[in-house]
């Protein structure tokens, strides 16, 4: 059995997915989704922000019953599944653990092969399912609360970091703004319906590090532009501006993602983009990606906002493509936490 | 019957197999000195060698899980691994709390109180009390060690107290004048198979629900969104 050929892994995959908040198990057949179930834990909303130990404590209620319904989802039973898919990070540790220590007591009860998976990986590889799946080579563009990176996709086992952020995520940086304009978390859709009443040119924030070549990211100068403004602009100020501000705002985090992919297109071969994370849900990121791909003659690939956000079928795609380790290999395997890897 | 018990609340991965009253498979594993707790590299293999004493998992009646007090991800690893194993194949779980069982772990005299202690870090200690056969005389709580040990010591007549926490907090206990063994790591040790001699006699958890832990203990952030003014609807 040929795991990592151009087609991947066929079989039927259990995924499991805990990194941050949102509890998520899938059944996924080759490209095919089968189910792919998220609970989003509301919990963290009145804190302002992911807590890694309430985040944690959902996750152990959320697992069992989430691997249920992805399995009665996909009218399977456990006795259908080949091999169970798991994050192993990056992410909270206290969070992933929770996540591979079930997947690693239900497969190793049946004996069956174990896939550690990258999360990252996985949001490249949300892109290899189906309805029209794309294949490498494409750059993908990932940005989320958590994380924020350009990635050069030429195979499917794995990506070159093109660039990524030295600071603040985007969605960091969206949730923060979002705050400082008295709006909740998460603060990505209600900035970007509060920025449709707004004048993105009424104000001017930096984008930053734009004069420099690189391709990384830079978002905290961007944050302490506003908090400036706020500032300068008083609490009437504010409240008499806070369209424009957020739109601005957003304006500024949405020409920098754009402008970061633009430079990594003209110094590579790619014919398609992707977008992954829930930054890719933004309204303005795509209208610019698309009207970027249009004019440079790219495809651009634009998965559901079920696949860009965190969840286990991108796990279980990623999956297909890597080595499995068999029973009893995994047994003592232990999961990363978000900069804990070499 | 032939239980699988395991815990993974305090820094020890206990793993035994228990077959009637015979011990057939006993492990504990330990991380060095200032290291990280290796319950999630050491678990799994221990159950399936624990399995493996018992004859095989079709053997297995239960599985006993302690579920806290204790580090939060070191229990959840515990509870997540028996609920990953129950979603695999059914199997009967019976959480079993970590006091409870680190009571009936203790070379305790016969009739005496006994007051398992477990460190809860921050200086504070979870604690209970329970009778020779592991019932409940004083429900496990958290707390300052001098606060805790006072109110035991004067509940009960001569209670006999050990476990990690009385190990860290020994003069506290020697000054509440509360009875506790040597300094000998082995005298204050949680035994596998003392998970099991407590899961013969509880209830088995609901099949379909998850398995509670006890925490004892909010989430920080919790604790402080709590005292905001004006929080607390
Ligand atoms: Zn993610």
């Amino acid at each position: 059995m040929t795991e990592s050929g151009p087609t991947g892994f066929g079989g039927t995959t259990l995924a499991i997915e805990t990194s941050c908040d949102d509890t998520c198990a899938a059944v996924v057949r080759g490209r095919r989704i089968l189910s792919n179930v998220i609970s989003s834990q509301r919990a963290h909303e009145r804190f302002g922000g992911v807590v890694p130990e309430v985040a944690s404590r959902k996750h152990l209620e959320l697992a069992g019953p989430v691997v249920d319904a992805a399995l009665a989802e996909a009218e399977l039973t456990i006795d259908e599944i080949d091999r169970v898919a798991v994050t192993a990070g990056p992410g909270l540790i206290g969070a992933l653990l929770v996540g591979l220590s079930t997947a690693k007591g239900l497969a190793s009860r049946r004996e069956l092969p174990l896939l550690p998976t990258d999360h990252l990986q996985g949001h490249v590889a949300a892109n290899f399912l189906e309805p029209e799946p794309l294949d490498p080579p494409f750059i993908c563009l990932v940005a989320s609360g958590g994380h924020t990176l350009l990635a050069g996709v030429t195979d499917h086992s794995g990506f070159e970091v093109l660039g990524e952020t030295l600071d603040d995520a985007a969605g960091e940086a969206i949730d923060k703004g979002a705050r400082m304009l008295g709006l909740g978390f998460p603060g990505g859709p209600a900035l970007q319906k509060l920025a449709e009443d707004g004048d993105p040119d009424a104000f001017d924030f930096p984008v930053g590090m734009s004069n420099g070549p690189g391709l990384d990211f830079s978002f905290s100068g961007l944050k302490t532009a506003l908090v400036y403004k706020c500032r300068d602009l008083g609490e009437e100020g504010v409240e008499s501006n806070r369209a424009d501000l957020a739109a601005a705002y957003q304006a500024a985090v949405v020409a920098q993602l754009v402008d970061r992919l633009e430079r990594a297109l003209a110094v590579g071969q790619w014919e398609a983009v992707a977008l992954g994370g829930g930054v890719a849900a933004n309204g303005p990121l795509r209208a610019a990606v698309a009207d970027l791909c249009e004019r440079q003659g790219l495809r651009l690939k634009l998965v559901p906002m079920a696949l860009c956000t965190d969840n286990a079928a991108m796990i279980a795609a990623a999956s297909n493509w890597s080595e499995p380790l068999p029973w009893p290999e995994y047994l003592t395997f232990d999961a990363f936490a978000t900069g804990e890897r070499a | 019957m032939r239980i699988i018990g395991f815990d993974t609340a305090t820094d020890d991965t206990v793993v035994a197999a228990l077959d009637g009253d015979r011990v057939a498979f006993e492990f504990r594993g330990s991380a060095g000195d200032g290291q990280r707790p290796t319950h999630s590299a050491d678990l799994v293999p221990a159950i399936e060698e624990a399995a493996a004493a018992l004859g095989g998992w079709g053997e297995v009646d239960r599985l006993a899980v302690g579920v806290g007090p204790g580090t939060f991800t070191g229990l959840r690893i515990g509870i997540a691994t028996a609920q990953g194993i129950r979603l695999s194949s059914p199997v009967d779980i019976v959480p079993v709390c970590t006091l409870v069982a680190l009571a009936l772990s203790l070379d305790a005299p016969a009739d005496a109180v006994r007051v398992p202690v477990l460190d809860a870090r921050r200086g504070e200690v979870f604690l209970a009390a329970y009778d020779g056969s592991g019932r409940e005389l004083f429900e496990p709580s958290v707390g300052g060690p001098a606060d805790l040990f006072g109110r035991v010591a004067s509940a009960f007549s001569d209670p006999f107290a050990a476990g990690p926490g009385a190990l860290r907090f020994r003069s506290d206990l020697e000054q509440a004048g509360l009875d506790t063994p040597g300094p000998q790591p082995e005298s204050h040790r949680l035994s596998g198979s003392a998970i099991c001699r407590a899961a013969r006699t509880l209830p088995v958890a609901p099949t379909k629900e998850p398995i509670e832990p006890i925490y004892l203990r909010a989430p920080d952030a919790e604790r402080w969104i709590d005292r905001r003014p004006g929080a607390g609807s």
